[in-house]
């Protein structure tokens, strides 16, 4: 048994790694750049590259080196034999972006490197310019933002459009601008050569480039010491995004609530639908078996939000009843200090009734329904038939005889019960304010707040898996006719 | 007359098989398809049922049928006195124009029609204000009545559950096509070669490992800028890259096949090798049901272009397991069935068995699965419309008017309705699912 229960253990590990892996893959491939929503700057194109004060680039560099993102993903990566293997430093999302699709259309990486780079200096010599002329002013600065849009665009059209732009900005001011002239010549050849000199094929031979060991994922599994984090191995999950907070602490003040509210429901259910399903089979066909099943199906198709917002409106909606309270888990002021334990559980009930209810009804649907097919398969079996002709009474018959033998079905349910109620906490836990982790997996998905995002979905994983083990342990506890080690 | 396969299948089909007339005796799931048949027919008619432009007019002698042209403006001219006047259908205020004749859809009303009289969540059974052409407010016509009431904005609930009906059946069906696709295929090669029957030699494995790695980069990492630009440029056109991708993988992948078989031939390389499929198949399944379906959904289609083709492609793509496992099992049963080594002993080829001659009976079983999997992809689209996530701002969907509801509970009417049509469509496939399953017999129950 034990033996048996390690090697589940140790099979967890290459699920968590795919998990993470996955994980890993969504939040690097999704839009945007972390270091826009770590430094809360909404990114603001017109400005963008231009009027990043020294002070914000400065903030911008410590947080890439801190969040490890100036190195590259993988440790491996396939890409195209015209790229380079170095491109991840170029740390501007857009700008790599442009530079990719650069490449893709060209394929000759020395020449789009030349541009880029002419790209740089003249932007930098725009920047070091400095007049008291207004109207030179407002030409600058529309100069500046053409220079900069130029890193970003790859379409043939609009770079040509804001080479033109600059063209005549330069031509206007002849002698203002005569040591940028050449730097501008210079942009103008290299775009050119890019075009003139394209190498198309070396587009189409894959290349595999290898970063070693220094890289976002291998940091982000194993720790790194430059940064003091101990790694997702070591259960640390890095900072989130949004408050500057290890994640593993957030996520540890937020698991009691979600914690709390499954096993409630799923001790709840259980309770309740056993006998409802036994009862129901014993009297097959007639009435309570027939309302009962009615019942119960229309539970179980009710979508979750919907009983939750009719529940709310029904019963913590001050026109019509005014029982229960629509969020929240206590009082918003807290409890005051003197309150006894049972004060504080008379207080907070209010508060936990509907979602309970939510949590808990369509898993008790679902266990009843089973219990009663599975009740009912039982009942039409010899065993029964021969309990029944012994002149035994129909309540040994059901509940000495029948129902251990019905019970594997629904204990076997518990591995599919525990996924379904995560992921009915992410929505009933954002329906009633609830602090637990739904609430917090919805706010660092609107967010964008990837640490958090691999965290839950690592976590969601773990304790699914544990569900998974759990349901078949119980099921060697139940029925000692199965064999685990098998 | 009957080829001899198929009357091997009938002898064998007798008891297992789906019949027609159990389902019937199955008197709600019969029900059901009726209504599915109606909520079916509102999808596809949505335009023409409920449509704040009229579907005939006829103004000055000349006929125009708004509601099905695609034409916007128009240039009248009188055929008494020969002045001309433009008409812009969009912009038209068609409850007050004068005509000769014109005939309104049963809904007139478009779901994004914002009737600034009645905005402010009015109720079903409030009286409801309309404008005449005389400039005074009388109360609303019957004809032009908001049924079930507003939203905030004024546009009418009615509406927006007709089109509602639309969203909810699309991803439903479009999702479950892409999730049985994926889910039938692995499901009957994991099910039907298993981890010893798909032979290849140990070089051809190789090789073929290596092909998939350049069909994978020629297919899509070398056209990922292509169809970047086709999914913005529109969805017909995405398709045909997709399309044009899916070639150059299989077609990568023929001739990396055929360079296998003559690396095969090698010394060393040519012992047998067994393909373990049915072990990487189930444990993909196993990878994939550790996550809850729905967390992976919202999170993808939280970082992904808001649109309803998304949300069905991420709904499908991540929910295709149920049916690989269901289909897996079911092809395990027929492998071994006598009509299977009587087609292998005619010497089919063991793709031509599978897709032919055994995928078609796991067929019907898989249907109970795909019907359950159409209920819970609407529960999980209304799920992301309540929660704003992944679905387009402009788009009106059931789980979009619940979420109105939300905000102001005393507008009932957002809530009940709305509801209501996501649990009759859930339930109703849900019926569908369990009819189809008593219908086989699958449960003595």
């Amino acid at each position: 048994m034990i033996r048996y229960i390690i090697r589940r253990l140790l099979l967890f590990i290459p699920t968590l790694i795919v998990i993470s892996l996955l994980a890993f893959i969504i939040s690097v491939n999704a839009p945007g750049d972390p270091l826009d929503i770590v430094l809360n700057s909404s990114s603001n194109n017109s400005e963008a590259g231009i009027s990043l004060s020294s002070n914000q680039l400065i903030l911008k560099d410590y947080w890439r080196k801190k969040l490890g993102l100036d190195l590259p993903l993988f440790y491996l990566g396939i890409k195209s034999f015209a790229e380079p293997d170095t491109i991840y430093k170029v740390f501007d999302k857009e700008e790599r972006y442009a530079l990719e699709r650069l490449i893709n259309m060209y394929g000759n990486w020395d020449d789009i490197q030349k541009y880029y780079l002419s790209i740089n200096t003249l932007l930098y010599q725009l920047n070091t310019l400095n007049t008291d002329s207004i109207n030179f002013k407002t030409d600058l600065t529309n100069a500046r933002y053409a220079v900069s849009s130029l890193k970003t665009s790859y379409d043939d059209i609009i770079i040509l459009n804001s080479i033109e732009k600059i063209n005549q900005f330069v031509h206007s001011y002849p002698q203002l601008l005569a040591s940028i002239i050449p730097q501008f010549e210079d942009l103008k050849s290299n775009y050119s050569s890019i075009k003139t000199n394209s190498t198309k094929w070396k587009n189409f031979m894959p290349s595999i480039a290898f970063h070693g060991l220094h890289n976002q994922y291998h940091k982000w599994l194993f720790g790194d010491e430059s940064t003091n984090s101990k790694g997702l191995i070591r259960g640390d999950f890095g900072t989130s995004y949004i408050t500057k907070q290890p994640v593993s602490e957030i996520i540890y003040k937020r698991l009691g609530w979600t914690f709390f509210f499954s096993f409630t429901s799923i001790v709840l259910a259980y309770l309740i639908s056993i006998p409802i399903g036994i009862k129901a089979a014993a009297h097959k066909g007639k009435l309570f078996d027939r309302i009962s099943s009615v019942l119960l199906f229309m539970l179980f198709s009710m979508p979750i939000f919907w009983m939750a917002t009719l529940l709310l409106m029904t019963f913590a909606n001050p026109d019509v009843f005014k029982i229960f309270k629509a969020s929240g888990v206590r009082p918003l002021e807290g409890f005051s200090s003197n309150m006894s334990l049972w004060d504080k559980i008379t207080i907070s009930i209010p508060y936990l009734v509907l979602p309970t209810i939510c949590y808990t009804y369509s898993s008790l649907a679902f266990i009843a329904r089973s219990m009663r097919v599975s009740m009912v398969e039982t009942l039409s079996l010899d065993f029964i038939r021969t309990a029944h002709a012994k002149g035994l009474s129909e309540y040994f018959v059901i509940y000495k005889h029948a129902l251990r033998n019905s019970l594997f079905p629904i204990i076997n349910l518990f591995a599919t019960l525990f996924p379904a109620i995560i992921s009915g906490s992410i929505i009933l836990e954002s329906i009633f304010s609830i602090p637990g982790m739904g609430t917090e997996t919805i706010a660092a998905i609107e967010a964008k707040n990837y640490p958090m995002i691999v965290a839950i979905f690592t976590l969601t994983g773990i304790l699914t898996l544990t569900g998974f083990l759990i349901s078949d342990l119980l099921f060697k506890l139940t029925d000692s006719r199965i064999d685990l080690e098998k | 007359m009957k080829s001899p396969e198929t009357l091997i299948i009938d002898s064998i089909g007798n008891n297992k098989s789906f019949r027609w007339r159990d389902f019937k005796r199955n008197k709600p799931a019969y029900i059901s398809i009726y209504i599915l048949a109606i909520l079916l027919f509102i999808a596809i008619l949505a335009p023409l049922i409920s449509n704040q432009q009229p579907l005939y007019f006829k103004y000055k002698g000349h006929h125009f049928f708004p509601a099905f042209s695609l034409q916007n403006t128009y240039q009248i001219i009188d055929v008494k006195d020969g002045t001309s006047e433009t008409l812009q259908l969009d912009v038209t205020d068609w409850k007050h124009i004068h005509c000769e004749h014109i005939l309104f859809s049963p809904i007139p009303y478009s779901p994004g029609f914002k009737d600034y009289e009645n905005s402010n969540y009015v109720s079903p059974f409030d009286k409801q204000e309309f404008i005449d052409s005389d400039n005074k407010t009388i109360s609303m016509p019957v004809r032009f009545r908001h049924w079930l009431g507003t939203n905030k904005t004024g546009e009418d609930v009615l509406a927006g559950i007709i089109y509602g009906t639309r969203i909810s059946l699309f991803i439903g069906i479009f999702s479950m096509m892409i999730a049985s696709i994926i889910g039938l295929f692995l499901g009957s090669i994991a099910g039907y070669f298993g981890n010893n029957a798909l032979k290849t030699t140990r070089g051809g494995f190789w090789t073929i490992i290596i092909g998939i790695f350049f069909a994978f980069y020629y297919a899509v990492l070398l056209r990922i800028f292509a169809l970047e630009d086709s999914l913005a440029m529109s969805s017909l056109s995405f398709c045909l890259q997709v399309f044009q991708s899916i070639l150059i993988f299989i077609f990568v992948l023929i001739i990396f096949n055929y360079l296998g078989k003559l690396i095969g031939i090698l010394f060393f390389l040519n012992k047998t090798f067994h393909i373990p499929i049915d072990t990487f198949v189930t444990k993909t399944i196993e990878i994939l049901i550790s996550l809850p379906s729905i967390l992976l959904i919202i999170t993808i289609a939280a970082i992904s272009k808001r649109s309803i083709t998304n949300v069905a492609i991420i709904i499908g793509l991540t929910s295709w397991t149920f049916i690989a496992r269901q289909v897996r099992s079911e092809i395990l049963k027929i492998r071994e069935l006598e009509y299977i080594a009587a087609a292998k002993s005619m010497g089919f080829s063991s793709f031509r068995i599978l897709f032919l001659h055994a995928l078609p009976n796991a067929i019907a079983p898989a249907l109970v699965t795909i019907a359950f999997g159409i209920a819970a992809a609407i529960i999980a689209e209304s799920s992301l419309s309540f929660l704003n996530i992944g679905v387009p701002l402009d788009s009106v969907s059931w789980g979009r008017l619940l979420a109105e509801g939300r905000e102001q509970f005393s507008a009932w009417w957002l809530v009940i309705f709305p509801g209501l049509c996501i649990f009759v469509t859930v339930t109703i496939f849900n019926l569908v699912g369990e009819g189809i399953q008593d219908a086989f017999n699958f449960r003595k129950a």
